[in-house]
């Protein structure tokens, strides 16, 4: 590193005081950022890197926390020693941050040009300048252009809710632009959204980083995130940085034994460690078919809902999968997946079309035992769809008890089904709360196969989890398909993860399968611009597994997606 | 700043045990659980722990009327010479009476309420909810004197009419709770198990109400006293010679202030049940980190 340093961290140790017991969650931790230089900090969630974060820009409360030890210098200053109003005065002109979410960022009800005159006021006052309102208003809409958002007249009169989810990140990085600051920290950028979009959005983050002269600390969980905006890299592990190196060393010879673990454990797009599963069923009979399927859903508005909208959201659907299939359903938010997985469970009606389970039509069969031990679904956030009122084995005996099963039996069967999912027996008698992300979602998988059915709808289930604890619950679903013969409707946004763990996948776009195939086919020559635009946009780890990427002009990615640049959509 | 004492080996609590540590770190809640023990201890044994159990009913002895507040008599006499303390102590056996009549019947009756509206929704909750709306809007001081006019007053139509008035409130707790808990998977998961709607209902939804309604309830019981302790103050509560305090109150007002302790005495042992369930309250709503 040849920079002069902008931001020094050394051997900061932090801890929390709670409930009468003391937990150290930082334990010398030691980073450096230089100047013009991206830097990216990678853990999973419990690692420390918010901490870490909270600490630099002062947000951290303490008490509970507490600084051990270390110091965190910016420019040669040290930050824990200034003063209240010293610090302030940084805020934004020294050191800037972009949270994660876009949506909760902002105050709901006052328009975005009125949030970022007030950063802008803020600062002036605290440095002493003044300057009219048609002034800022200038200096914010230009900030906005640098954030290639050029309707900035009118972006400043509109609500948050009014913008999409590219817009308001796009704001809110524009927000942390408007006092220039030298520093800019960004906590998982595009997290929160569309795969394109988060794309777009770490391009845009790049770009300012070259043009302004910023020095980035980047955090984020996401291994091709960091492979894209880092020069240098740290990973962190229960509060400790575990190795640090330049971005190539990391990612081309990781030395730590967990680093090494969490590069293993991201799903390959593209290369040689891809995994391609196969379905050796010769069933005809299709497990489950969907012959045209399409879902209006009704919106009303006016004083007395008088006005009538439709909103479709699955448009002449037909899909056939068969025994043994891990069909994987992609697509991004809104595009009608979990819509179009309801439907197959029957628990909402399709307003044309038939969905048949194993040869049956469901809208005669939905709500019967016989419908129930045919398909089951694992949900997406075992934290929402486990009760946290109720024992483990109180959740998994609810299926049991509703299908006949004998009371004496549910107790066995319980236990049974727990070591299926590799947990232990005790914990049959815990509350989810004292499960881990991890284990609660073995929970919920056990409760849906408690009553033996042949197909499972498994709607994002690892998309809560971190990527070590998805890669085993992903060998979990694979081991159990195997030994039960089990069919998998898989429905995920994660199209690295489906190009592993399925071995058919749709691409649905606004409410129609745009793209339809083998996995090996769907990725290796995918035919439809969306697909090519989703794979494209997808963060790898591998040089290799980029240059393989499918190209997408700009034309063509204009034509199927939304901007996230205008105003709509 | 000093090296801390280091656990490496963390313990994880329980949720229970966060919630015991809370409470037993917030002095307010531990007063408040001390004052509802000693009130509920003093209405169970008032038989053996007041001096003069006789002047529970109607006992005179005029020769010790309007007696000042001394080691004989605590409290003092009224105006028939009944001692002031262990009337008190049999006045928070009528209280609590009350409040166990009047939620044993409200609560669960609100509670069934807001459940089935809240998970029914469509024309159920527009029913219930309505006409929770509509009970809310009277006025409930005037809607009890009318009712225990009508009725003819004693102990059992004063709970009769605080009844009718309190289940809304509980209604409208539940309600609420249980249209946040209808976006999470659980419910849904259910319905895809098959479970029935009475499952759902009270063995899904009602355990993440209970909290709530703990706190609720411990909030409730002052304002019923206090309700209770008005219609009496007022004549159409309680009828001597049952100890009431809220009888004791208005009966001592004519004395004050020569005799002042046959109206304070009382009036100062409602106040006392009344802090200590709302205290315990508020203990229990910060234990249990409830919103009401």
């Amino acid at each position: 590193m040849t920079n002069r340093p902008i931001l020094e961290i050394e051997n900061l140790s932090i801890g929390f005081r709670a409930y009468g017991q003391y937990r150290r969650v930082l334990r010398d931790v030691s980073i450096t950022v230089g100047e013009g230089e991206r830097v990216s900090l990678i853990g999973q969630s419990g690692s420390g890197k918010t901490v870490t974060m909270r600490t630099i820009i002062g947000t951290l409360p303490m008490p509970p926390g507490v600084v051990e030890t270390g110091s965190i210098r910016y420019d040669g200053r040290s930050l824990l020693e200034l003063s209240k109003i010293e610090r302030n005065k940084l805020k934004g002109t020294g050191i800037s941050i972009v949270l994660q979410d876009p949506m909760l960022s902002f105050n709901p009800v006052l328009t975005i040009g009125r949030q970022m005159d007030d950063i802008v006021r803020y600062a002036d006052s605290r440095l002493g300048q003044n300057r009219s309102a048609a002034q800022r208003r200038d200096h914010i809409v230009q900030t906005l252009a640098k954030v290639q958002l050029s309707e900035g007249a009118r972006i400043l009169d509109s609500y948050p809710i009014m913008l999409s989810g590219g817009m308001r990140q796009r704001v809110l990085i524009g927000m942390a632009l408007l006092n220039r600051p030298r520093l800019l920290i960004a906590d998982e950028p595009g997290t929160a959204l569309d795969v394109t979009t988060q794309d777009e959005i770490l391009a845009l983050l790049n770009t300012l980083v070259a043009e302004e002269g910023l020095s980035l600390l980047l955090i984020t969980h996401n291994l091709g995130v960091v492979r894209e905006m880092a020069d240098r890299v740290y990973v962190m592990d229960k509060g400790r940085i575990v190795e640090e190196g330049t971005r190539d060393a990391i990612f081309t010879a990781p030395q730590n034994a967990y680093t090494k673990r969490l590069m293993a454990a991201v799903p390959p797009l593209y290369g040689p460690d891809v995994v391609t599963i196969e379905n050796h069923h010769t069933d005809p009979n299709p497990a489950i078919s969907i012959d045209s399927v399409s879902k209006d859903f009704v919106g009303r508005s006016g004083l007395f809902h008088q006005h009538r909208t439709l909103h479709r959201a699955v448009d002449k659907v037909s899909i056939d999968v068969m025994p043994g299939d891990i069909f994987g359903l992609a697509g991004e938010s809104g595009s009608g997946k979990t819509t179009l997985a309801k439907m197959t469970l029957g628990l909402i009606d399709p307003t044309e079309g038939t969905i048949r389970v194993e040869g049956q039509d469901i809208s005669q069969i939905a709500g019967t035992a016989d419908f129930r031990k045919m398909i089951q679904i694992v949900y997406q956030n075992p934290g929402s769809s486990l009760n946290p009122r109720r024992t483990i084995t109180d959740q998994i005996a609810v299926p049991l008890k509703f299908t006949g099963h004998e009371t004496s039996r549910i107790k066995t069967r319980v236990g049974e089904l727990l070591e299926m999912v590799d947990l232990p027996a005790d914990m049959a008698n815990m509350y989810p709360h004292e499960l881990s992300g991890g284990q609660k979602q073995r929970v919920a998988i056990a409760r849906a196969l408690s009553v033996n059915p042949r197909i499972l709808v498994l709607d994002e289930p690892t998309s809560a989890l971190d990527v070590l604890v998805q890669s085993t619950v992903i060998d979990l679903l694979h081991r159990l398909r195997e030994e039960f013969d089990l069919t998998y409707l898989f429905i995920s946004h994660d199209l690295s993860l489906m190009r592993n763990f399925c071995n058919r996948v749709g691409v649905m776009l606004r409410g129609q399968i745009v793209e339809e195939g083998p996995v090996a086919e769907v990725f290796g020559k995918p035919s439809h611009a969306y697909t090519r635009a989703l794979l494209s946009a997808i963060p790898v780890t591998t040089d290799e597994a980029d240059a393989m990427k499918p190209i997408v002009t700009k034309e063509e990615r204009a034509a199927v997606l939304n901007p996230s640049t205008a105003i709509g959509g | 700043m000093s090296a801390p004492e280091m656990i490496d080996a963390q313990r994880v609590l329980t949720s229970r045990q966060m919630a015991i540590y809370r409470f037993t770190r917030n002095p307010a809640a531990l007063v408040g659980a001390v004052i509802v023990v000693s009130v509920v201890i003093a209405a169970i044994f008032a038989p053996l722990l007041a001096p003069s159990p006789e002047s529970a009913g109607s006992f005179v002895d005029f020769r010790n009327r309007h007696a000042a507040p001394s080691w004989e008599h605590w409290m003092g006499t009224d105006n028939v010479g009944r001692d002031v303390f262990s009337r008190v102590l049999y006045g928070f056996r009528v209280s609590l009476g009350l409040v166990v009549g009047v939620l044993g019947v409200a609560v669960p009756f609100g509670v069934i309420l807001g459940l089935v509206a809240g998970y029914f929704g469509g024309w159920t909750e527009t029913i219930i909810m309505r006409f929770t709306d509509i009970m809310l809007a009277l006025p409930p001081l005037a809607m009890a004197l009318a009712i225990t006019a009508v009725l003819s007053p004693n102990l059992v139509n004063a709970m009769i009419a605080i009844t009718l008035l309190w289940w809304t409130w509980h209604t409208r707790l539940i309600y609420r709770i249980v249209k946040a808990q209808m976006n999470e998977d659980y419910v849904e998961a259910a319905q895809v198990a098959g479970a029935s709607h009475f499952h759902i209902l009270f063995r899904e939804l009602l355990p993440n109400c209970i909290s709530a309604i703990a706190v609720k309830i411990s909030l409730d019981a002052g304002f019923v006293i206090l309700f209770g302790a008005s219609l009496s103050f007022l004549g159409l509560g309680i009828q001597p010679p049952t100890p009431d305090l809220g009888t004791m109150v208005a009966t001592g007002a004519e004395y004050m202030p020569e005799m002042w302790w046959q109206a304070v005495m009382p009036g100062l042992a409602i106040l006392y049940a009344i802090l200590g369930f709302n205290l315990l309250g508020d203990g229990l709503r910060d234990m249990l980190d409830v919103e009401l």
